[in-house]
This record gives C-alpha cells, structure tokens and sequence, in this order.
C-alpha cells in the first residue's frame, strides 16, 4: 500500500475494506475457559454432593480446592494469549471484564455465605448464568445464551431444594451452561483457524 | 449552492486512512498486525504512523514482550472525531 491520493470512492471502499479485515480477528471466544471451569465446578459439584450424601469424608467441601489450580492455569493461559494476542478488540476487553465482575460477586457471596445460611449454590449459579448469557450475546453465538438460560433454570430449581441438593442441581446446570456449549465454541474456533 | 467539506489531508491518503481504518474497530493493534493487514512497508508504514501521532490521531506505544520491542497503536479521541469527519465529508460529496 502506497501514499496515493484516492478517490471518494477508493476512499470508502477502502474504509470497509480494513473494517472488514479488522473484524475477522474478533471474538476469540474462550472456549478454553468455560470448558476448564466447567469440568472443574461440575467434578467439585459432583463431588461435594457424592462424599456428603453417602459420608465418605467429613469435610465434604474440600473438593473446592480443585479450583486454586483451575485459578492458576486460568491466569496463566490469560497472561499467555494476552501476551501473544498482536490486536485487542473492544469485544475482548468488556468480555474479561464482564467476567471479572462475575468473579468478584461469587468471592463477595462466599466470604458472607454465613449470612445466607449456606445457600450460596442457588446464587453462584444466578451469577454464572449473568456472564455466560452476556458472553453468548456478545460473541452471537446461540448455544452460549442458551446455556445462560439453562444455568438460571437451574439456580431457580436450586432455590428450592436441600442445600446438599443444590451441589447436584448444579453439576447438571453447569453441564448444560458450561460443558455442551464449551465444546460448540470450541468446534467453531477450530474450523476458523 | 451546497458548500462541500474539504476532506482532511491527513486522512485523504491511502496508508493512513487504512491505518484509522483497522484502528476504529480494534482497543489496540501492534505494528506486526498493521503492517500484515495493511500489506505496507516497514519503513513506510513508519512514517505514517509518525504523522497520525504528531497529529494526535493515534498514540504509539513501545514496550518489550520478552526481549522483543513492541509498537502498539490505539486511536485517540481526536482520531475518533476526525475519522467521523472525514466520513461525514465523505458521504456529502456521494449524496
């Protein structure tokens, strides 16, 4: 590409052209992350539920541990595509944002999980309904808001069973919310390499 | 008798108006990237990029990944603005 003078038109196609060329970098969709947390919270979930029903263990709650390296390999694998990324879109930016206020309002509910009797499950999963919904609305991709839909199904039915019932409800509302779509975006990630 | 806009020299170039281009839909984009999508010369693109600064349209950024050095470009509000003019100068010579 040179430094000539264009004409109006040139101008404008020129214009849509680089926009177009622009937008084919966007929405990375991190597939990675709603398949690594996925399994995590849903094994966690499966977990709890399992040593609590059937009293394999008397600290049934630390299969939650699983998530500090769910944390770790999520920060690096963050630190890492940042860091190869060569253009950053709006879309990315608001995308880790919105996560990220996901994120705070879950550690805001476990460090007061006191106040709510426990019942924190019913809550998380509301929250993770918020950022899938919005991730799927953002990245247009139906099976993500779908999923979204399905994790508010599922924080509705927790509302209203036992608390150890809540780990189950759950690990199915994160398989529909998180899993299945996680696996659809990422077979649509693949074919657009 | 309509009075047309004049269209601002800055812009009204090739490279540099593709430079805004690809900058008004992106948060930032490295040099690499520019130049790939762009398809311009190192050197060219350079000097580009220098007058879109000096003119406060874009903010250049260097910084290391590594020991590599990195430039990376964002467009500024006075970029957006002139951009927005640009194209509504644009549209009325069309219309």
């Amino acid at each position: 590409m040179s430094e000539k003078e264009l004409s109006k038109d040139e101008s404008l196609q020129l214009i849509s052209d680089m926009i177009t060329q622009a937008k084919r970098n966007l929405a990375r969709g991190g597939s990675f992350y709603f398949l690594l947390w996925g399994w995590v919270v849903m094994l966690a979930n499966l977990g709890h539920y399992f040593i609590y029903k059937y009293e394999l263990y008397p600290y049934p709650f630390i299969v939650w541990s699983l998530t500090i390296p769910a944390l770790i390999a999520s920060m690096v694998h963050g630190a890492r595509s940042s860091k190869r990324a060569q253009v950053k879109s709006h879309l990315d930016r608001i995308y880790g944002l919105v996560w990220l206020g996901v994120m705070i309002c879950i550690v805001i509910t476990l460090v007061f999980m006191s106040k709510v009797n426990y019942n924190v499950n019913a809550i998380i999963l509301c929250f993770a309904a918020l950022g899938t919904f919005i991730s799927g609305c953002m990245l247009r991709f139906n099976p993500l808001v779908m999923g979204g839909a399905a994790l508010w199904v599922a924080s509705i039915i927790a509302f209203n069973v036992t608390p150890n019932d809540q780990y189950l409800v759950g690990a199915i509302g994160i398989l529909a919310g998180y899993l299945i779509p996680g696996y659809l975006l990422k077979k649509v990630e693949s074919e657009q390499v | 008798m309509n009075k047309f806009k004049e269209l601002d020299p800055l812009l009204h170039s090739q490279l540099r108006l593709a430079v805004m281009s690809l900058l008004i839909g992106v948060d930032s984009a490295e040099f690499v990237f520019i130049k790939e999508k762009t398809g311009a010369t190192a050197g060219n693109l350079s000097v580009q990029l220098d007058k879109l600064s000096t003119a406060g349209y874009i903010s250049v950024t260097k910084s290391f990944k590594g020991k590599k050095p990195v430039t990376t470009c964002s467009i500024t509000r006075v970029g957006i603005k002139a951009f927005e003019s640009y194209v509504n100068a644009l549209k009325q010579y069309i219309e």
